[in-house]
């Protein structure tokens, strides 16, 4: 029996050996000579980050860089909280959404950057005023908004000719009567109006919808839903619409509707700029952008929804003066934010694009990417809540869904789904 | 237990060999369950200390009509699944039984379904079952009609239980076709003096006669009821209408998007449960004891 038990324990010590990581050789204490960032699993903006870290640490300005992607099989999220939790996190990581950062801020893991010493002035440099405010959390600042992607319209603008339409529609009338006209041919929709079947779908249909005839107010405000107004009426009884006359289809999985020409019109984001150029560049020529879809023609830019993605410095990290000093350097840089322009095609987060010679060079021989990024300045980020995914799955099961099906009255989906949206933030305060 | 002049005895290389195997367990078993037993009655959320909640974590999933409803689930989904499974793979099985030559092909051809990537299946029937998909417009061109596989609440459990018996069918086919194999032919021809019609032969004889292997079957297919998670999160995400919500999709958001992990635990714990209960239920009530029959 000692025999096994011995064994037992030199097994287990080996194993235990093997486990532990590798944190506790000769120097742990001392502070880390680089800074470690995680970027997006993006090849454009791995692009983007290799030559600006290659620069930085030629520079010699501050502590070395050193990047990977971040290391993810399913999302992001789920690989920076492991990294967290066993602490392999590196310093900064790319890639945070509002709705997580909110989540890694109030488990205090986040470095408050508007604490840094030259927040302020990085911020004023880039013009970004206005566009921080949507990442405010109880007056902190957490996140640095790095891209800021408003959701457009893309319409194909062979099939508005054959239906006669000289401008692409702005309004929800606009859309059935160009519905009407494109479903009277064989087996066609007027407009994707449902984006997908996940929470994140949400941004890209009632959200971005919501944000246009509420001109920009918030869905949530004050720990609260109060979507359930007029412009969020106006919403749901325009989805009804289109499903009862069967104008929409309940999904489009099967191919690009907009390549195969099932519907006119589908909220895109810019990233499918750079995707339908190596795809379908003959498609994309047939493209024109319009604004969001809002229930009455708006004076002026008309808002849209944010798709916004920043950085964030980790409270784990022993490096965070050095790795703030870095961020500084990278997006107080105007030659880099036109190299990301470059390379990714997505609008930095800069209020200045439409002003600054550097980047209205640029957006001259890119009349597609103009379009976005003039409605940058009108591009709302999504609420700033921890419960994010709750409160847009219960859009989907409570609101979205029954319209879908015609099981609930537009007004009902409307009033139970923020009826259950106020009883879940409720109960997580 | 001593070493006697040096040699090995056999027990000291049983231990050797049984230690390795209970390290594992203890490991990879053991340790992680009793973190869950410890984290169900914890607030914890991944970072800091578990600090003990008594029964909180009870009390709340009680009141998760998401989690329960995700239950019900399995019990719809088994309600599709089972009959269909069962048939295919009693097809699948008699099939193989009359083939001649190419039967290793044909039998391997099947068993590819079951080893190709959830994900990768996942997103092609996600295209074949499309609203606007090539399924639908093939019956729109030739019948007027279009079917919502995966947009309706009462069909869409339906297209997922016919994915994953697609998936399934040659392996529990296999399975049910080594239980014919074992049926001793006298059997048959001790049967063939009463002359028996085919329906008669079949449930009074051949599958009495393949009990354990149906039972076997029956259980793995429990088993993958309460287990699914990548046919529902890549083709419906749980939806519409979270007919299709299944418990480990549950129980992943409620881990890892909420970052409750102290509740996902519980729900963890309610499901083996559940399982285990489903199984012996199974045997309890089915299972015959074929060979002192």
């Amino acid at each position: 029996m000692k025999t096994v038990i011995r064994l037992l324990l030199v097994a287990s010590l080996l194993l235990v050996g093997g486990c532990s990581g590798s944190g506790s050789a000769a120097g742990d204490s001392a502070r880390p000579k680089v800074i470690k960032l995680w970027v997006a699993p993006n090849e454009t903006q791995e692009e983007f980050w290799k030559i600006a870290v290659d620069r930085w640490n030629k520079s010699g300005l501050g502590l070395p860089v050193t990047f990977t992607t971040i290391p993810a099989t399913g999302s992001s999220e789920k690989a920076i909280l492991t990294a967290l939790v066993s602490g392999n996190a590196p310093d900064i990581s790319t890639n945070i959404f509002a709705g997580f950062a909110a989540q890694l801020a109030d488990l205090g893991q986040l470095q408050e950057l508007s604490a840094m010493a030259g927040y302020w002035k990085l911020i004023a440099a880039r013009h970004m005023g206005r566009i921080i405010q949507g990442w405010d959390q109880g007056g902190k600042k957490y996140v640095f908004p790095i891209y800021v992607n408003p959701t457009m319209i893309w319409w194909r603008s062979d099939i508005l000719a054959k239906l006669g339409l000289k401008t692409v529609p702005r309004t929800f009338d606009d859309v059935y009567a160009l519905s009407r006209k494109y479903a009277a041919l064989d087996h066609k929709y007027g407009m994707q109006v449902i984006a997908g079947k996940n929470w994140q779908d949400r941004w890209f249909d009632f959200i971005s919808f919501y944000y246009a005839t509420a001109a920009g107010a918030p869905y949530i405000k004050d720990g609260k839903a109060v979507y359930d107004n007029a412009a969020g009426r106006s919403v749901v009884i325009f989805l009804n619409k289109m499903f009862r006359q069967g104008w929409t289809a309940a999904d489009f999985d099967s191919d690009d509707p907009l390549v195969t020409g099932l519907v006119a019109g589908a909220v895109r984001g810019p990233w499918d700029i750079a995707y339908f150029r190596k795809i379908y560049p003959d498609i994309l020529k047939k493209i024109v952008i319009g604004p969001m879809i809002a229930n009455h023609k708006t004076e002026g830019k008309t808002f849209t929804f944010a798709d916004t993605k920043g950085l964030v410095i980790f409270k784990s990290s022993r490096v965070k003066k050095q790795a703030f000093a870095f961020i500084s350097w990278v997006f107080s840089n105007d030659d880099l934010s036109l190299l990301w322009l470059r390379k990714t095609g997505l609008p930095p987060a800069r209020g200045d694009l439409m002003t600054n010679p550097l980047f209205r060079a640029f957006y001259r021989s890119h009349p597609l990417d103009r379009q976005y990024a003039d409605y940058v300045d009108v591009a709302v980020p999504p609420a700033f809540i921890e419960s994010t995914i709750d409160v847009q799955k219960t859009m989907g099961i409570d609101m979205i869904e029954p319209i879908e099906f015609g099981i609930k009255t537009p007004e009902a989906a409307l009033t139970d789904a923020v009826r259950r949206t106020n009883q879940l933030l409720e109960v997580r305060q | 237990m001593t070493l006697k002049s040096g040699h090995l005895t056999e027990a000291h290389i049983g231990a050797a060999l049984a230690i390795l195997y209970l390290l594992f367990n203890l490991l990879f078993w053991v340790y992680p369950f009793l973190w869950l037993a410890i984290l169900s009655f914890s607030d914890w959320r991944f970072f800091g200390t578990p600090s003990f909640s008594g029964l909180k974590n009870i009390y709340i999933i009680l009141e998760d009509r998401e989690f329960w409803g995700s239950l019900w689930n399995v019990i719809r989904f088994l309600g599709f699944y089972l009959p269909m499974v069962l048939a295919g793979s009693l097809a699948f099985a008699f099939g193989l039984q009359h083939i001649g030559r190419g039967k290793v092909f044909i039998a391997l051809s099947f068993l590819l379904a079951n080893v190709s990537s959830g994900v990768a299946y996942s997103l092609v029937f996600t295209k074949i079952f499309s609203s606007t998909g090539p399924l639908n417009m093939f019956l729109l061109d030739w019948f007027g009609v279009t079917i919502p596989w995966l947009s309706s609440p009462s069909m869409a459990m339906f297209s997922i239980a016919l994915v994953v018996t697609w998936k399934f069918v040659g392996y529990y086919g296999l399975i049910l076709y080594s239980g014919l194999m074992a049926i001793p032919t006298e059997i048959y021809d001790a049967a063939k003096l009463d002359n028996p019609p085919p329906l008669t032969r079949l449930f009074r004889l051949t599958l009495p006669m393949i009990n354990s292997q149906l039972i076997l079957v029956l259980i793995f297919a429990v088993t993958v009821a309460f287990g699914i998670f990548t046919e529902p999160y890549m083709m419906t995400g749980g939806g519409p209408l979270e007919s299709t919500n299944m418990p480990l999709l549950v129980m992943y958001e409620t881990a890892f998007s909420r970052l409750q992990p102290g509740r996902a635990a519980l729900m963890a714990i309610i499901i083996a449960v559940a399982s285990y209960l489903a199984i012996v239920v199974i045997r309890k009530t089915l299972e015959k004891d074929v060979g002192s029959a």
